[in-house]
């Protein structure tokens, strides 16, 4: 199957027009010795034969049939119907980026309300158009504080940040010469704020920090960046957004730069992708955010309008001197997470964020009163908490997936049999109760 | 001139909020949820300023913004250098089978063999494909990808004890993010001129070269749609100054399984699924930009990696020759899923149709404009082509494009590449039908007669659009980036 | 004494005090100016070293020191009208001042006639 619209009539009528016999005549700038020989194996399958095989790859999977407790990065929330009916609009699906602006104004009315939204949850000045991913997002923004206080180069890390986002801010920050430090977490599984308060120097561009952290707490963040301010340094706040509806926003806690993945919002788990990358940052530094922008302006007739601003700092214009080199950025996701986010509303986004919180809660409480159970006393917590059963993990995990339960997030070498967990407004008090008598039954 | 057929002004979300309003359900919470809160002094005390709107007001929003946008399935979109070929239903249908959808990234290796079939088999692909050994499917977009190619780069120079080499050279045509990628992973640039044929000047090539070259970037077809008949001898070149040579590959449309970049002498590429293998642009992304590579390179190629051992596919999470970690998790997994099963669709062979028919169309349309436009480059094109609107005193190439608005056919790129003045790059891709060029050749005749005798049309275009030309200036003086 | 640069910054010089500035032939292929980032007051700067960045809807331009110096003044109104260097670019749109480390670096400059011919190639 192919989706090539030319047949023989036209073909024909158009090599005539053209003065040439073939189409590969067309060809003629390629050496021969470079040309691939036409292959006549393999020309394709059928929609229906398409739709078969990769059915039969699909019902591989096994994993959907298990009640998952996996967060760590990627959560598994309610997505509204009314996101896929918006998404898949034919004038959403398969636009362009709208460099066109006039015949673009439906995209770019949606990204400048994406943008108002994130604002909105963050109390952030500014937010751009959205970037990959949250840890492409994080390292951005590092970069983004490297060239704000070019005279320095330190940054400061939470070693609770998400281990794959510590990872990718490393790979950012290296070739800029910039160092790397980290701030140890303590066994309860919060940031060590004396130790934060000792790294974050004046060489410290900026210091990064996890809201959540990556173990479901909540951390002394505001302090952190009370701190940072003394010393002139800048603080990046790495956060789930739906946090913002029920504890401090970033700029409650006196960040500079929010940033974070989006992904809980009206985007389906999809094993890791597409996700959506967001940063917001305060209005002095709004020239120094990396990807598009839409801003509000007029038209000839003085009619409001929206259009790609800002973009003298972008890749395809300023070049090697751009802020980032990101052009292609998570559009359609951007449009999925808004859509979510208006679903929900000004009410909707606390009452989720609450009800996120109290089935964590209740797990976690009702865990804590079972023998051989480890988790942490503070109440500070998400939707998510670490746990340790105080069996070998490799035990655990094969019982309670015998039971159909995929318990949590082993969190490997760092925190050996320990699990990371998350509860989100999909699970119901049977299922809590089940997951608890899964764990009666083990030991 | 003001079309009183406009829609009137279309509000923000934010504008539409009444008091109380919602669209959103939640599970019941039991009391013996509601027992728990969070430490107080830790909470949120100021409002969140998200607007208060019920289901039916927000569809009826997003509908209306709909209808003030235009995508492929609406328009003949000839954006030279995106590709913007049919995003095909069967592809999103497939991405929303609820046996993808629901895998968590960090599910158990056995319960996902499904999704890390895909992976791996998609890598063998487009390997085969591209004449490469090795492959990643990690990178969110093609610029990302360029970033993690020259890291590999990078890697591979470092390896050899050689810490000489920090400079990349870039054609004069090519696309931004070839450079702003090359800056971000701590290179300078080094620009090479074209020669008046439009390939790459090899004299001024051979010039640049020196001990402190890590690499070659470029892309071929060149971003003025021409194949370079040099690229062996640019290889050697390149190779022989111990540098490595990186493909752009965001023009492979034209030489599908026609050419392979590896035989040309290519080390390591990008591809940008979002252009060659159909996944739609979704205004402006997510996209995918796998990067493939050559035997030697695969060692740094970033983590994880999906290998395949007596039919059962697993992970590797670690390897320390490898660059490392270049995304969350693994990369656009529902937008490369979509590229599989075009590919599958297709074939190799029909890949190669696809070349030949993105060129067939490309000349067809260029050999109609002959009589319109300067046609800077008379030989065959591949699958797009530049044309230059220098002969109109007063009309510029922006005032075409958006007066084809008008026609119900979105612009062709304007002002890139660089080089050449007032251009316009024009790509129409295999799928388009005769009759669709045949309106496009038509809409702009009738726009040259316009500059003949209503000039004033054309240079206030678009008059048929929601709004009308945008003050640009005012946007970037002062930016209003969020509604209040 | 006013001199010119390849890269179409001009210099206007009296004792060892230099004023320098953007072309109009500049400022007219950058279009309307939208924004100017203003060196630190202070700064040294090499001959040549990039000190200005100007930045249009279309384009991102960086404004070169001249000759070397320590930048002691700079041009505040730009901040909140930066097309002032659209309407007046060689005169009430100056950028910045130097205190001129080494007058011979004036010598290599190109003078009026000279960019004139440049510019009209």
């Amino acid at each position: 199957m192919d989706f090539i619209s030319n047949q023989e009539p036209q073909i024909v009528e158009m090599l005539r027009i053209l003065g040439v016999d073939s189409i590969e005549a067309l060809f003629e700038a390629i050496p021969p010795r470079l040309r691939v020989p036409k292959p006549m194996q393999d020309d394709g399958i059928s929609e229906s034969e398409g739709m078969a095989w990769i059915e039969s790859i699909a019902q591989k999977n096994t994993f959907p049939s298990f009640k998952s407790y996996l967060g760590a990065g990627a959560y598994q929330h309610h997505v509204p119907a009314l996101v896929g009916a918006i998404t898949s609009k034919s004038e959403f699906l398969t636009s362009y980026t709208p460099y066109q602006a006039e015949a673009s104004q439906g995209m770019l009315q949606a990204i400048f309300e994406f943008q108002s939204a994130l604002a909105a949850l963050t109390g952030m000045d500014v937010a751009n158009a959205s970037l990959y991913d949250g840890a492409t997002a994080c390292a951005e923004a590092a970069l983004m504080a490297l060239r704000i206080h070019k005279e320095r180069n330190k940054i400061v890390l939470s070693d609770a940040l998400h281990p794959h986002y510590q990872k990718v801010i490393e790979q950012y920050v290296k070739p800029h010469s910039g160092e790397i430090h980290r701030i140890p977490y303590t066994n309860d599984f919060q940031l060590d704020l004396k130790a934060a308060q000792t790294l974050i120097d004046d060489k410290t561009a900026a210091v990064i920090v996890s809201y959540p952290n990556f173990l479901g707490m909540i951390d002394p963040v505001a302090q952190v960046a009370a701190h940072a301010k003394t010393k002139g340094a800048l603080t990046i706040v790495s956060a789930n957004p739906l946090v913002y509806g029920l504890y401090a926003s970033a700029a409650e806690i006196g960040a500079d730069i929010a940033v974070g993945d989006a992904q809980p919002f009206g985007l389906s788990l999809s094993y890791g992708g597409p996700y959506l990358g967001y940063m917001a940052c305060r209005q002095e530094f709004v020239r120094q955010l990396p990807g598009r922008i839409v801003g509000e302006t007029t038209d000839q007739q003085g009619r409001p309008g929206f259009v790609l601003t800002l973009q003298a700092r972008e890749q395809h214009i300023r070049r090697e001197k751009a802020t980032s080199n990101i052009c292609t950025n998570q559009a359609l996701a951007a449009l999925a997470a808004l859509v979510a986010i208006l679903w929900y509303g000004k009410e909707g986004i606390k009452q989720l964020a609450l009800t996120n919180y109290q089935r964590t809660a209740y797990l976690k409480h009702k865990l804590a009163t079972l023998p051989g159970i480890s988790i942490p006393k503070s109440d500070a917590h998400f939707n998510e908490f670490p746990v340790s059963f105080g069996i070998p993990a490799e035990k655990v995990q094969a019982h309670f997936r015998r039971h159909g339960i995929e318990p949590g997030f082993h969190l490997g070498p760092s925190l050996p049999d320990h699990f990371l967990v998350a509860v989100t407004e999909l699970k119901t008090q049977g299922d809590l109760d089940h997951y608890c008598e899964v764990y009666n039954g083990l030991i | 001139m003001v079309s009183s057929k406009q829609p009137f002004h279309f509000s923000t979300i934010f504008q539409k909020s009444q008091p109380k309003q919602k669209a959103y359900s939640l599970p019941k919470d039991t009391a013996a949820f509601q027992q728990f809160h969070p430490p107080a002094k830790l909470c949120r005390t100021s409002e969140i300023p998200l607007p208060e709107v019920s289901e039916i007001d927000l569809t009826r929003h997003f509908c209306g913004l709909a209808k003030r946008n235009v995508g492929i399935d609406t328009t003949f979109y000839p954006l030279g250098s995106c590709t913007m070929k049919l995003n095909p239903r069967v592809n999103e249908w497939c991405a929303s089978l609820p046996q993808f959808v629901r895998t968590h990234p960090f599910a158990p290796e056995e319960t996902v063999q499904g999704n890390l079939q895909v992976i791996h088999e998609l890598v063998e692909m487009l390997c085969a494909l591209c004449g490469m050994d090795g492959g990643t499917l990690l990178p969110c977009a093609g610029a990302h990808g360029e970033y993690v190619g020259i890291q590999m780069i990078a890697a591979h120079h470092r390896a050899k004890g050689d810490h000489e080499r920090t400079e990349f050279l870039i054609p004069d045509n090519a696309h931004g993010t070839n450079p702003a990628s090359v800056a971000m992973a701590g290179f300078t640039t080094r620009s090479i001129p074209s020669g008046p044929d439009g390939d790459l000047d090899i004299k001024a090539l051979q010039a640049a070269l020196s001990s402190k070259t890590a690499g070659l970037m470029m892309t071929n077809p060149s971003t003025l749609g021409l194949f370079s008949q040099r690229i062996e001898e640019i290889a050697k070149c390149v190779h022989a100054a111990g540098g490595l040579l990186y493909y752009d590959g965001a023009n492979l449309n034209a030489i599908a399984n026609y050419a392979r970049p590896g035989e040309m002498g290519f080390d390591v590429m990008h591809l940008n699924l979002h252009k060659t293998f159909s996944t739609p642009h979704g205004g402006g992304g997510p996209g995918s930009g796998p990067v493939l590579c050559k035997a030697q390179l695969t060692p740094y190629l970033p983590l994880p990696r999906v290998v395949k051992q007596n039919g059962n596919y697993s992970l590797v999470k670690e390897d320390p020759r490898s660059i490392g970690f270049v995304s969350s998790f693994f990369g656009n997994f529902a937008i490369y899923l979509r590229a599989f099963l075009y590919f599958k669709l297709h074939g190799f062979y029909g890949m190669r149709r696809i070349a030949e028919h993105a060129v067939l169309n490309a000349n067809y349309l260029k050999k109609q404009l002959e009589p319109l436009f300067t046609v800077p480059f008379k030989q065959p094109c591949m699958h797009e082509f530049v044309v230059s609107i220098d002969q109109y005193p007063g009309i510029k190439a922006l005032d075409i494009a958006k007066r084809l608005l008008d026609y119900g056919v979105y612009a062709p790129t304007v002002y890139f590449p660089l080089i050449i003045k007032e251009c316009m790059l024009i790509e129409p891709t295999e799928c388009e039908s005769k009759r669709t060029l045949d309106d496009f050749i038509a809409a702009l005749h009738k726009i040259v007669e316009e500059i003949k005798h209503s000039p004033e049309l054309v240079k206030t275009a678009p008059h048929t659009t929601p709004v009308s030309r945008l003050d640009e200036v005012k946007a970037a003086k002062t930016p209003i980036l969020k509604a209040v | 004494m006013i001199k010119f640069t390849e890269t179409h910054e001009w210099i206007t010089v009296a004792n060892d005090v230099g004023t320098v500035g953007i072309t109009d032939h500049a400022q007219r292929e950058l279009g309307d100016i939208v924004y100017v980032e203003l060196p630190k007051i202070g700064k040294s700067v090499k001959k040549g070293e990039e000190a200005v960045v100007l930045e249009s809807t279309k384009a991102a331009a960086d404004v070169y020191a001249p000759v070397e110096g320590t930048i002691f003044e700079v041009n505040e109104q730009l901040t909140t009208a930066p097309d002032l260097i659209n309407r007046s670019s060689e005169s009430t749109g100056w950028l910045f001042k130097l205190k001129i480390a080494n007058p011979k670096d004036l010598d290599g400059l190109l003078d009026q006639k000279e960019y004139h011919q440049m510019t009209h190639e």
